[in-house]
C-alpha cells in the first residue's frame, strides 16, 4: 500500500508531463513549420453587365484550370455574377468563351458557382475569408481551411488605386483585404497564400499587407490600366483579359505532374505584351519562388505516403524519400527540380511534427503523445519498469487484503 | 448624469459664443442702455446701410422726421454698429459702381465667347461602356441586301402599276414582316386638327385624341412590325421608322423600306436581341411627324379597348378584309401591339437628291421640339460606325452662306494666329484651329444654334424626343447609279444593324453622356458647361445697370421729392424708393399685353383663306390696339397720367424694363439655350442702350447724337418681324425674303408648340415697346 502511495503520485506527474509537452507542440505548431497538406481556391469575379464578359471568362477560365491541376471542386469557392451565359445579349446561349476561336466552352457541365449574381458582395467575400459565417451557410459555401493549406485568392474585375469594385454597387478597400488576411492567419487559415488581381491598378490592392506567408501579384501596377486581350467579333465582346489571358497560356503547357515553378510564371510576363507590368510582392513570403512549383498554389498536388497503421503516424524509421522523377519543363524556366526540393521533404524532416493532417483533436495530441514518447527512450523504459513492478504490487495487495 | 449634462449646455453655450464671434454679429446692448440718438444721426431703414451714402441717409433721416414715423430699431443700432461690409458685397458695389465699363466689357467677352466656341469645341467620345459600338462584326449579309432590294422593287413595281389607294404597300409590307417572322399590326391615323398647346413643353405631350369625322381614304396606315427578344425580358425596344407616303411613293422612300426590310429580316433571325425590334413603316400623307406622333401617342396612351376601337375603324375592312385574312390567324391582328418601353429610336431616310462626294452620305438631324437634343452618345455611335465601320461621310447641317463668310475667315485666321503664337511660347498650350475649320465649325454652331432656337424638330425623330425616347434621323445620300443599289442597301443595313445591336448592349437609358449641347461637326461638340459662360457673361450687365440705374435714381429721387412734394392727393406714400412700383406696374402691363398679343393669331387662324400678308397686318393692328385699350384701363400710360411719367422717371423705368428683361431671358435659357442666347443678342444691346431721345436731342453732343442714331437703330432691329427679315436676308439673299414669310414663321412655330414663340411674344416684345416707350419720353 504505502509502495502504491508512494508510485501514484509519480506516475500522475509523469503524465502531466507528457499532457503539457503535447500542448507545448501543438501550440509552436505555426503555419510557418505545418506541413502543406491541403489546397483552395478563391475565384472572384467582382463584375456584372454584359459588357464585362470578360471578367467571367478569366475565372471561369482560372476556375477550369486549377481544376484540371487537381483542386477538387469542394475546395473551390467560385464567385460569379454568372450573367453572361443566359444573358439574353450572348449569340451562344449557355456558353462562354475566352477564345474567339471557341475552341473550348467555358459554362460545361460541372461549373459548380457557389456565390452568384447578387451574392457576389464584399461583406460575403470578407465572410468566406475570415469563415464568419452564419450558422445556415453549408460547408461548400465556406473556406474550410487550416493551417496547413496553401490557398489561391484570384479576383478580377474593375479596380482603381487600393479598391476593387463589386458589382459597380460596392468597393473592397486594399485596408479591408490586409485585415481580412491577417484575420486569417491569426486563426491559422492558411499556411501560404497567393493573391493574384487582375484589374487596373492592381498592385495597389495588396499594398498594405501585412501577414507572413502571403504572395500576391498584380496584372498593372499604380497608375496603369489593365487591358482586355482580344475581342470576339461573333459574341461582341471581349473575351479575355491580357494578363489572366498570358496566366492560361502558361498553364495550357502544364499537366498537374510539371514541376514549373512560380519565378517562371512571373518572369513570363512581358511588359510588352501584357500592355502593363505586373507587379509581384515577396517581402511577405519566405521561400524563394524559385523552390515552389506553380502547382503548390494552382493544383493540389499531395505527396503520398505510406504508413503501416492508421491511426500511428509515420516517423523517421518508416519514412522513404519518394522522390518523383519529374518530366523536363516545359514552361521555359528549363530548370529541373524535382518535388525534394519543396517545403514537404524539409518538414518531414522534423519528426515531432510529421502528423497527417487528421479531423479529431484528440488523436492529433495521440499521436504527439507518441512522438514524445519515441523520443524520450529513457521514459520508455521507465514506464515499461513501472508496468512490470506494477504485477508484483497488485499481488501483494491483494494478497495482504486477504 | 447631471452633472455630465450641464457640462454639455456649458459647452454648447461657450460654441454658440464662438460662432457669434467668427460671424462677427455685434453684441447688441439692451434697448434701455441705448444712448440717446442724435436726431441727425444717419440711419436707413429701406436699404442696406452699407450701399447707401451719408447725403442719402441723411435725407431719408429727414424725410422720416417729417412723416413722423421715428422709432429706433434694430437699423438704427445696425447703422451705429457700421460693421465693415463683407468682401462679396465690397466687390458688388464696385461693379454697380463702374457698371458702364463693366456692361461693355462683359457684351464685348461674351460675344467673342460665343465666336470662340468652335475653338472651345471638344471631341466627342463613346461615354456609356455598355455600347461597345463596333465590336461585333455585322451580320447583315449581301443575301439579305438582296433580300431589300427585290422588296424595293416590288413597292416601285406596285406604285407605278396599280390604282393607288394607300393600302396596297402597308399590305405588302405586312406579307413581308409575317414571313420573316414577326408580329403586324396596322395602326391608322387621321389629320390631326391644328391646336395651340403653348404649355407643351411643360406638361408633356398630350394624349387626347381627337375624334372628329374623316372619310376612310383620309386615314394614313402606319405599319408596324414587331420582332420579339427571343430571350429577352419584353421590357424594351428599339424603334425603326421609315416614313413614306402610301399614295404617292418615291424612290428614295422605296429605298429606306428596303433598308429597313432587310435589316428587320435579319434581326427576327438573330438570337443576341435583348430588347425587341419595333419597325415603324409611316404613312407620311398627313405629314411624317404626325405620323409618327400618333403613333407614339396611342403607343403610350391606349389601354383599354384598343381592340375594339380598331375593328370600328374601316382599315379593318380596307386592308385585312380580302387577302390577310388567312394571314390574319397567324400574325396579323387589329389589336394595337406593344413591345417595351424605347431605348432609342432610329429614323431612316433617303434623300431625293445624291451628294456631289465620293462617298455615300449621311446627314444626322438631332434637333427635337424646343431644342432638346438625343444623348450625345446616339450620335457618337452613329458616327463611330458610319465613318470607321461602312466609310460614310458623316455630316450635320451647316448654314452654307456662312461658309464664304469673309470675316468669319479673317476670324479664323486670327486665333490660328493667336494659337501659333502661344504655341511658339509655350509648346503645351494648344488651342487654335485652322482657319477653314473654324469656319465650318462656325457655321455647323450657327445652324446648330438656329434650330435649337426654333423649337421646330428637324424631322420625325422629334416626336420620339417628347416622350423622352433619344431618337435621331439619319438621312442618307447615295452616290449611286442605279445598279449599286444593293451595295448601298449593304452599307446602309450593316450601319443600322450596328447601332441597333450597340443599343442592344445597353442596359439603362442612354444617361451617361451629354442632352445639352451643341455640335460644331459630326465628331465636336460644345458642352453646356462651355457655351453657357457665353450667355452668362451677356447678360451679366443686365442686373448691374438695374441696381446702378436705381441707386442712381434713388440718389436724385430725394432731391426731386424734397423740391416739389407730391400731390395731396395720391393715395400712396410718397417716399420715392416706392416709386419703382409704379414703373414695376407699367412694366407688368405691358407684359399683360405680350399675353394678348401672343393668343392673337389663334383667332386670327379661325378665319380661312386669309393671306399671311392679311394676317401679318391684323396681328399688328389689332396689338397696337390691344396696347392701347390696356394702357387704357390699367391707367399708367395714358395721356391724363403722362405728366406723372416724367422723363426724369426714365432712369426707373430703364432700370424695372432691364430687370424684365434679365429674368425673362434667365426663364428663357432653363427652357431652351438656344433662344435664349439669340434672343440676349438683340434685346441685351437694345435694354442697355435705350436713353430718352428728348436727352439726346438737347445734349446736342456727337456722343450723344451717336447714341441716339444707335438707339434707333437697335429698336429697328429688335423689332421681331425686321429682326427675322433681315437675318433670312443676311443669310439667304434680300430678293427673296417677303414680309409674309415672317407670319408664316410664326405660324409653324406656333404650329410646333415652340417656347421660341412664346419668348417672343411675351420677353422680347414687351422688353421693346417698352424700349420705345423710353425713347419716346416726354419732358
Amino acid at each position: 500500500m504505502a509502495t502504491s502511495f508512494k508510485f501514484k503520485p509519480l506516475t500522475i506527474s509523469i503524465l502531466l508531463l507528457f499532457l503539457c509537452n503535447a500542448i507545448a507542440s501543438s501550440a509552436s505548431g505555426s503555419s510557418s513549420t505545418t506541413m502543406h497538406t491541403n489546397n483552395w481556391a478563391i475565384l472572384v469575379c467582382t463584375s456584372r453587365f454584359w459588357f464585362n464578359y470578360r471578367h467571367m471568362a478569366n475565372t471561369l477560365s482560372l476556375y477550369r484550370t486549377v481544376k484540371r491541376l487537381g483542386i477538387p471542386d469542394e475546395r473551390i469557392i467560385l464567385m460569379l455574377a454568372d450573367d453572361m451565359a443566359c444573358n439574353a445579349r450572348n449569340k451562344y446561349p449557355a456558353q462562354v468563351f475566352n477564345n474567339e476561336n471557341h475552341r473550348l466552352n467555358l459554362y460545361g457541365d460541372n461549373v459548380e458557382v457557389d456565390y452568384r449574381g447578387y451574392e457576389v458582395t464584399v461583406e460575403n467575400f470578407l465572410r468566406i475569408l475570415t469563415g464568419r459565417h452564419e450558422t445556415a451557410v453549408p460547408r461548400s459555401k465556406r473556406l474550410l481551411s487550416d493551417e496547413g493549406s496553401h490557398i489561391l485568392l484570384y479576383m478580377t474585375g474593375h479596380g482603381g488605386d487600393e479598391f476593387l469594385k463589386f458589382q459597380d454597387s460596392e468597393e473592397l478597400q486594399s485596408h479591408d483585404l490586409a485585415d481580412a488576411v491577417k484575420q486569417m492567419k491569426e486563426k491559422r487559415r492558411f499556411k501560404e497564400l497567393l493573391i493574384m488581381v487582375d484589374t487596373c491598378q492592381a498592385a495597389t490592392l495588396f499594398s498594405q499587407l501585412q501577414s507572413p506567408g502571403v504572395l500576391a501579384i498584380g496584372s498593372s501596377k499604380k497608375g496603369e490600366n489593365s487591358y482586355s486581350h482580344h475581342l470576339d467579333s461573333d459574341v461582341g465582346v471581349s473575351v479575355v483579359d491580357r494578363f489572366t489571358f498570358f496566366t492560361l497560356a502558361f498553364f495550357e503547357r502544364l499537366n498537374m505532374y510539371d514541376n514549373a515553378s512560380l519565378s517562371s510564371l512571373f518572369t513570363s510576363y512581358n511588359p510588352n505584351t501584357l500592355m502593363s507590368t505586373a507587379y509581384y510582392r515577396t517581402d511577405l513570403y519566405q521561400r524563394r519562388l524559385e523552390e515552389v512549383p506553380v502547382t503548390n498554389f494552382f493544383g493540389s498536388v499531395m505527396e503520398t505516403i505510406h504508413t503501416d497503421s492508421p491511426y500511428r503516424a509515420f516517423s523517421n524509421r518508416y519514412y522513404r524519400k519518394s522522390k518523383t522523377e519529374m518530366p523536363s519543363d516545359q514552361s521555359g524556366g528549363g530548370n529541373q527540380r524535382a518535388l525534394e526540393d519543396s517545403d514537404v521533404l524539409e518538414e518531414l524532416a522534423d519528426p515531432k511534427l510529421n502528423a497527417i493532417q487528421v479531423g479529431c483533436p484528440l488523436t492529433h495530441t495521440w499521436n504527439t503523445i507518441l512522438g514524445r514518447m519515441e523520443k524520450i527512450t529513457q521514459i520508455d523504459n521507465f514506464v515499461n519498469c513501472g508496468v512490470v513492478l506494477m504485477f508484483p504490487i497488485v499481488a501483494l495487495s491483494s494478497w495482504f487484503s486477504h | 448624469m447631471n452633472e455630465h449634462q450641464g457640462a454639455g449646455a456649458r459647452q454648447v453655450l461657450s460654441h454658440s459664443s464662438v460662432y457669434s464671434s467668427v460671424f462677427r454679429i455685434p453684441a447688441i446692448p439692451p434697448a434701455t442702455s441705448l444712448p440717446p440718438f442724435p436726431r441727425q444721426e444717419p440711419y436707413s431703414l429701406i436699404f442696406d446701410h452699407r450701399l447707401v451714402q451719408t447725403e442719402t441717409q441723411l435725407q431719408c433721416a429727414r424725410e422720416w422726421r417729417e412723416s413722423g414715423s421715428l422709432t429706433p430699431t434694430m437699423a438704427e443700432v445696425a447703422a451705429f454698429v457700421k460693421p465693415k461690409p463683407r468682401p462679396i458685397i465690397r466687390i458688388g458695389l464696385f461693379l454697380i459702381s463702374q457698371s458702364l465699363l463693366v456692361s461693355i466689357i462683359c457684351c464685348v467677352a461674351g460675344v467673342l465667347a460665343l465666336l470662340l466656341l468652335p475653338v472651345l469645341a471638344k471631341n466627342t467620345y463613346i461615354s456609356e461602356n455598355a455600347l461597345m459600338p463596333g465590336s461585333a462584326s455585322p451580320m447583315l449579309s449581301s443575301a439579305d441586301a438582296s433580300d431589300g432590294h427585290i422588296f424595293l422593287n416590288k413597292i416601285m413595281s406596285m406604285d407605278s402599276t396599280s390604282t393607288n389607294t394607300g393600302t396596297e404597300i402597308p399590305e405588302m409590307i405586312g406579307k413581308h414582316i409575317i414571313e420573316s417572322g414577326g408580329e403586324v399590326n396596322y395602326h391608322q391615323i387621321q389629320p390631326i386638327s391644328d391646336n395651340f398647346h403653348p404649355l407643351q413643353f411643360f406638361l408633356g405631350p398630350d394624349v387626347g385624341i381627337v375624334q372628329e369625322n374623316y372619310s376612310c381614304t383620309s386615314y394614313g396606315i402606319n405599319t408596324v412590325g414587331i420582332v420579339r427578344a427571343p430571350r429577352g425580358d419584353g421590357k424594351e425596344a428599339i424603334v425603326i421608322l421609315t416614313p413614306y407616303n402610301s399614295v404617292k411613293t418615291t424612290t428614295s422612300e422605296a429605298l429606306s423600306l428596303g433598308v429597313a426590310y432587310s435589316v428587320f429580316s435579319l434581326l427576327s433571325r438573330v438570337s443576341w436581341l435583348a430588347k425587341d425590334i419595333i419597325w415603324l413603316a409611316a404613312d407620311s400623307r398627313h405629314g411624317e411627324h404626325a405620323a409618327v406622333a400618333a403613333w407614339l401617342r396611342d403607343y403610350y396612351a391606349l389601354s383599354r379597348g384598343d381592340l375594339e376601337k380598331n375593328q370600328d375603324m374601316c382599315v379593318a375592312s380596307s386592308v385585312l378584309g380580302h387577302e390577310l385574312t388567312s394571314v390574319q390567324r397567324n400574325g396579323v391582328s387589329n389589336g394595337f401591339r406593344r413591345a417595351g418601353t424605347m431605348a432609342a429610336a432610329l429614323v431612316i431616310k433617303v434623300a431625293d437628291s445624291s451628294t456631289g462626294f465620293e462617298k455615300d452620305g449621311l446627314k444626322i438631324y438631332a434637333e427635337a421640339s424646343n431644342g432638346q437634343m438625343p444623348n450625345l452618345d446616339l450620335i457618337n455611335i452613329v458616327n463611330y460606325l458610319a465613318v470607321h465601320g461602312q466609310g460614310l461621310q458623316v455630316r450635320v447641317e451647316k448654314i452654307w452662306s456662312l461658309l464664304d463668310s469673309w470675316w468669319l475667315y479673317s476670324l479664323g485666321e486670327l486665333q490660328e494666329l493667336l494659337g501659333k503664337v502661344a504655341k511658339s511660347l509655350n509648346p503645351d498650350w494648344k488651342f487654335g484651329i485652322p482657319a477653314s475649320d473654324y469656319v465650318e465649325g462656325c457655321a455647323t454652331l450657327a445652324s446648330s444654334l438656329y434650330n435649337q432656337a426654333l423649337g421646330v424638330p428637324t424631322g420625325p425623330h422629334g416626336a420620339f424626343r417628347d416622350f423622352q425616347v433619344d431618337s435621331i434621323t439619319l438621312e442618307f445620300s447615295p452616290r449611286f447609279s442605279s445598279s449599286q443599289r444593293v451595295l448601298f442597301l449593304l452599307h446602309v443595313g450593316r450601319l443600322v444593324e450596328g447601332v441597333i445591336r450597340s443599343v442592344n448592349n445597353l442596359l439603362e437609358k442612354f444617361h451617361q453622356s451629354f442632352f445639352l449641347y451643341l455640335m460644331t461637326s459630326p465628331s465636336r461638340f460644345v458642352s453646356v458647361g462651355v457655351y453657357m459662360i457665353a450667355f452668362a457673361l451677356l447678360i451679366a450687365p443686365l442686373p448691374l445697370v438695374a441696381a446702378a440705374l436705381f441707386s442712381d435714381k434713388l440718389k436724385s429721387g430725394k432731391d426731386d421729392v424734397s423740391l416739389e412734394p407730391s400731390h395731396p392727393g395720391e393715395s400712396f406714400p410718397t417716399f420715392t424708393a416706392w416709386n419703382w412700383l409704379h414703373t414695376a406696374k407699367t412694366v407688368l402691363i405691358v407684359h399683360l399685353w405680350g399675353a394678348i398679343v401672343t393668343i392673337i393669331p389663334y383667332f386670327l387662324s379661325q378665319f380661312p383663306n386669309s393671306s399671311p400678308l392679311t394676317n401679318l397686318s391684323m396681328w399688328i393692328a389689332s396689338s397696337l390696339v390691344g396696347l392701347f385699350f390696356t394702357c387704357a384701363a390699367s391707367g399708367s400710360l395714358s395721356i391724363s397720367r403722362a405728366s406723372q411719367l416724367q422723363i426724369r422717371e426714365w432712369t426707373l423705368l430703364k432700370a424695372v424694363t432691364v430687370t424684365a428683361a434679365f429674368i425673362g431671358l434667365c426663364l428663357m435659357s432653363v427652357i431652351n439655350y438656344a433662344t435664349a442666347q439669340i434672343g440676349a443678342l438683340l434685346l441685351v444691346p437694345m435694354c442697355l442702350m435705350a436713353v430718352p431721345l428728348r436727352i439726346d436731342m438737347a445734349d446736342k453732343t456727337m456722343k450723344a447724337l451717336l447714341r441716339g442714331a444707335c438707339n434707333i437703330l437697335l429698336v429697328f432691329a429688335g423689332f421681331p418681324p425686321t429682326a427675322f427679315l433681315m437675318m433670312r436676308g443676311a443669310l439667304d439673299s434680300f430678293e427673296r425674303v417677303r414680309i409674309d414669310d415672317f407670319w408664316n414663321w410664326t405660324e409653324s412655330l406656333r404650329a410646333w408648340n415652340s417656347a421660341t414663340y412664346i419668348y417672343i411674344c411675351m420677353v422680347h416684345l414687351p422688353c421693346w415697346v417698352l424700349c420705345i416707350r423710353i425713347l419716346l419720353l416726354r419732358r
